[in-house]
Parts: C-alpha cells; structure tokens; sequence
C-alpha cells in the first residue's frame, strides 16, 4: 500500500507505528528463502567464479541516472549531509534555532574534514548564505514533521548494513536515516525512514524496497515500513513491507548486479 | 581444530550460540605462561608495545593517533548508558544523557585529565555534543535490541581484558563488551561497527587467550562471541586448548609484524 500525504503529518513517527493491534506478526522465515533466491539468481549469472573486488551495491545504485546526476552536484550533497545531520540532532531531542550552523558543527566534529566540508568553507557568504538558508528550510520542514521521538522506539540514525552475497562476489551496503522499533517483540514492530531533500519519485521507492530487503537481510526480521519522506515538499511515502514487496526489491537488486557485472 | 562458528543474526541467535557453548574449557598453567612470556622476549623491543585483536587482524599495523570523535565515544557511553538501562529501567536516551552529564559534572568538577573523555565533552558546543549523543544513543539502541533475548544472566562487562607478559614490555588486550554466565561458564560477547574480514577469527582467538591470561586461574570463557550487527553475523571460538594455542601464535606473531613496521617506519 502507498500513502501521500500532502500535508506533513503532526507526529511523522507515529503514523508510521500505525495501531499497535494490527501489526502483523514478525515475519522471522522470509530472509532465508531471499538469502537462498539471491544466491541461486547470481550463480545462475556467474557460476562459481570468484571475482578479485566484489561488486558494491547501494541504493544510489538502482537509481536512474537522470537523478543521480543532478543530486550529485556537490550543493546537493552537502545540503543532504547538513539535512541528515539535523535529523541526528533532532532525534536526540536538540531544538534546533539555527539549523544550518548546528548541524555544520555536528558534521565537522563527525568527519573532521573532508572534502565536501572543504567545499563549504571554501563558498563566498552569497552561495554559504543561500545554502544555510535552504538547509534551515528543510530542517525546519522535517523537525516539524517528525514529532517527539520517544526513548522506548529505539530510535537509531544513520544505521548501518553490509550484506556479502554469493561468497563474497557482491557486497550490497545500505545506511537508513532513522530506524525505529524492535525486532525482539511478537509483532512486527520496525519502521524505516529514509529523508531526502528531492522531491519522492520513483527512485525514493526504489530505495525504500532495498532498505527493507536490506534491513530483512541483515536481521533475519522483516520490517513492518518502509518510508521516504521529502523535506523539499513534506510528502511523506509509505508502504507496508510483505514478501511481494521484498520480492521486486529482489528482482530490482538482481538486475543493478546484472548491470553491473556487464556494463554492456 | 579451530571452533571458529559462523552464523548470521538472527533475534534469537545469540541465546543460542551461548546456550550451546561447550561443557569445559582448557586451562592455562604457569608452564603456558612462562612460554609465551619467553617468545615475547624473543622478539626484542626498545619500547612498549599494546596488541590488541584489531592489530592481529591487520597484520600488526600500529594504531591510528587516537584522538576522541562521536565514534570513538559510542562504545564507553553506550556500554554504561546501557548498564543505566538495566539498573534503573531508564529509557535510551535518558540513560545516555545521564551518562554524558555524569562526565560534564566530573570535568567541571575537576576530576579529570585532560585529553580524557570527560574534558573532551566539556569542550565541545551543544550542537557538537548532540552529535555524540545521537551517535551513543544509536549504539545503545543496538545493543538493547541485541540483549533482550538473552535468557541468561548476564552484565556490561566493566573493562576489556588487560594481561601484561612479564619482562616482555607488551601488553595485551582483549575486547569485552558483555559477559554472559553461560550454562557451563562465562561467556564473553564483544560488539564490534562494520563487517567481519578475512581475519576475524584470528582476532577473536587472540582476544580467548587474552581473556585466559588475564583470568588468575588460567581459565578462558567456554566462548568467545564477536557480534558484528552491521553485517548481521556472529562469530565465536570455543575455549580450547588449539584455539587457545593459535591465539597466542597471532598475538607473537602480531609482536613481530610490529616491530617490523615500526623498523620500516624509522628507516
């Protein structure tokens, strides 16, 4: 099931949680038989030949290359960066009064210096100001939307997942920006949340289904959602996770590896 | 014969990796202790040297300059911030802002030293310091998931494991996160960021002997758990005497890699 809203909601989380009685139970069985699939899909393509470097999965890797051109500018990147960074803040209860400082200081006192922060101080105060100015926008458009995280969800940001499949030929790696709920309780209780500062499109569903293939993977549970949220026009997407969905997210990361392995 | 277990993660899979952890364990002796201690000596050095199991598995790469990050602080905030959980039934985030205003009041207090965790916090900005906390937070959400399932008795363990060979100017050391009282022993579970490589269980053997030599009798944890929950994967040795064996190798082995790269350095 997809849902748009067109208005952000008031508390994002808690419409992701959804009614507590009608969680499907956790799904504990899927992953072996996704695990066993994927193996067979890439022995089907290669055999049992060992390859010297495995080919890397992300989800910018299933993503078309229209959009992959225009958000790899490095504008686009670091507003990115600088979004993420707010969720971090916001989701440890930080009200954030000026977006785009903050999170440029949690950033630097993260990573140190790279290059993209070198990119930063290297813009004049026009282009530094209209970024800042972007970047307080989207902050304030997601801690707005996002609500109270409460302790007892578990909330994780920035959660990272590195899966090797077929011997160690493909290595599929995946980060979620904020995860909350458990994988311990009866019902299935997970919800993933990806933030991005494009407006949703096919490519941000694309993503949801390989962080839920990725998430069921790496912890033998599948998640109960999966969603994108745009801080650019506060739509939030959500979809429900079942086998169909891991199935096509599957079908999406055999292809990225067929494309991969013969570029031709 | 190495017992080195793989399995993925699964909610339930460390219950029973622990569950079915051997009856007995071998025993180191004064003879054991005296031999690796003879086999450091042989390898000579000017000045003191730490191995741990990261420089087995890097094949006696000396360490990075440490200096203190939101990653660097994740494990001591969230293995405190997690025994706050146990013992007051505190939530997450509020066990890992005690635990970081607990410091805050030590550096302000005066009971620190610098370069300390303590006075780094204390000099950072508020947003700098949410950083860290967004960051312990995560981690101790992670090991609360990882825990829960445990049905037995278990604690955050207070310190690694820390073994000084005698005459040897070495000391070793061993990663501890949680010790579990297993049925036939304790078990030791280390909780590590990223993927297992290739050298992994080396690593994890070299932390078994560390953990038996530091033990007044000798005695090492039946298993030896490394939980790797970015990757989804545990793996663990048994306390054996072969794993033991092959873990005091790496670790000398790991003392002569060192001193080579340490010569290649100065040369």
């Amino acid at each position: 099931m997809t849902s748009l809203l067109d208005t952000p909601p008031l508390g994002l989380l808690d419409s992701l949680r959804g009614d507590r009685t009608k969680r499907p139970r956790r799904d504990l069985t899927s992953a072996a038989g996704l695990r066993a699939t994927l193996d067979d899909e890439f022995f089907a393509l290669w055999g049992d030949v060992v390859f010297d470097a495995p080919l890397v999965v992300r989800a910018s890797t299933l993503r078309r290359e229209q959009s992959t051109a225009l958000s790899s500018h490095p504008l686009a990147q670091v507003r990115g960066v600088l979004v993420n960074q707010a969720l971090r803040l916001v989701s440890v209860g930080v009200d954030l009064e000026r977006p785009f400082d903050d999170a440029l200081s949690a950033w630097r006192c993260e990573v140190g210096n790279n290059d993209l922060l070198a990119f930063v101080d290297g813009l004049d105060a026009e282009e530094r100001a209209r970024l800042a100015s972007a970047v307080d926008a989207h902050a304030q458009t997601l801690a707005r939307a996002l609500g109270p995280l409460r302790g007892r969800w578990l909330p994780r940001t920035g959660v990272r997942a590195s899966q090797r499949l077929a011997g160690g030929n493909v290595v599929v790696r995946d980060t979620v920006d904020l995860m909350v709920g458990s994988t311990t309780t009866d019902e299935a209780s997970v919800a993933l949340l990806d933030v991005t500062t494009a407006p949703l499109d096919e490519n941000a569903e694309r993503s949801m289904r390989f962080h839920a293939l990725v998430q069921t993977l790496r912890t033998t549970t599948v998640p109960l959602r999966t969603s994108a949220f745009s801080t650019a026009t506060g739509e939030l997407w959500s979809l429900n996770v079942d086998v169909a969905l891991l199935r096509r997210a599957l079908d999406e990361l055999v292809e990225a590896v067929r494309t991969l392995w013969s570029p031709s | 014969m190495t017992t080195l277990l793989h399995r993925r993660f699964s909610p339930s899979a460390l219950d029973e990796i622990i569950a079915t952890a051997p009856e007995s364990s071998a025993i180191l002796s004064e003879a054991h202790r005296h031999s690796l201690s003879a086999r450091f000596r042989a390898v000579a050095t000017t000045e003191h040297r730490a191995i741990d199991a990261w420089m087995v598995e890097h094949g006696g790469k000396p360490h990075d300059l440490f200096a203190w990050s939101p990653a660097m602080t994740r494990r001591t905030l969230a293995n405190a911030a997690l025994r706050r959980v146990r013992a007051h039934d505190v939530g997450v985030l509020d066990a890992v802002n005690e635990e970081v205003d607990e410091l805050l009041v030590r550096a302000a207090a005066g009971y620190t030293r610098s370069g300390s965790l303590a006075s780094w916090l204390a000099q950072l900005s508020s947003p700098e310091r949410a950083a860290v906390l967004a960051e312990a937070t995560s981690w101790t959400s992670q090991l609360v998931e990882v825990t829960a399932p445990i049905t037995h008795a278990w604690s955050v363990a207070v310190a690694d494991a820390h073994y000084d060979v005698a005459q040897a100017r070495t000391s070793l050391r061993a990663r501890r996160d949680l010790v579990v009282e297993g049925p036939h022993g304790r078990v030791v579970v280390r909780v590590r960021a990223g993927a297992p490589g290739k050298s992994a269980g080396p690593g994890l053997r070299a932390d078994l002997t560390v953990d038996a030599l530091r033990d007044l009798e000798g005695r090492p944890s039946t298993r030896y758990v490394g939980l790797w929950p970015e990757a989804g994967v545990l793996l663990s040795v048994d306390g054996t005497m072969d794993d033991l064996r092959a873990g005091a190798r790496d670790l000398v082995r790991t003392a002569v890699a060192w001193r080579r790269h340490r010569v290649s350095v100065a040369a």
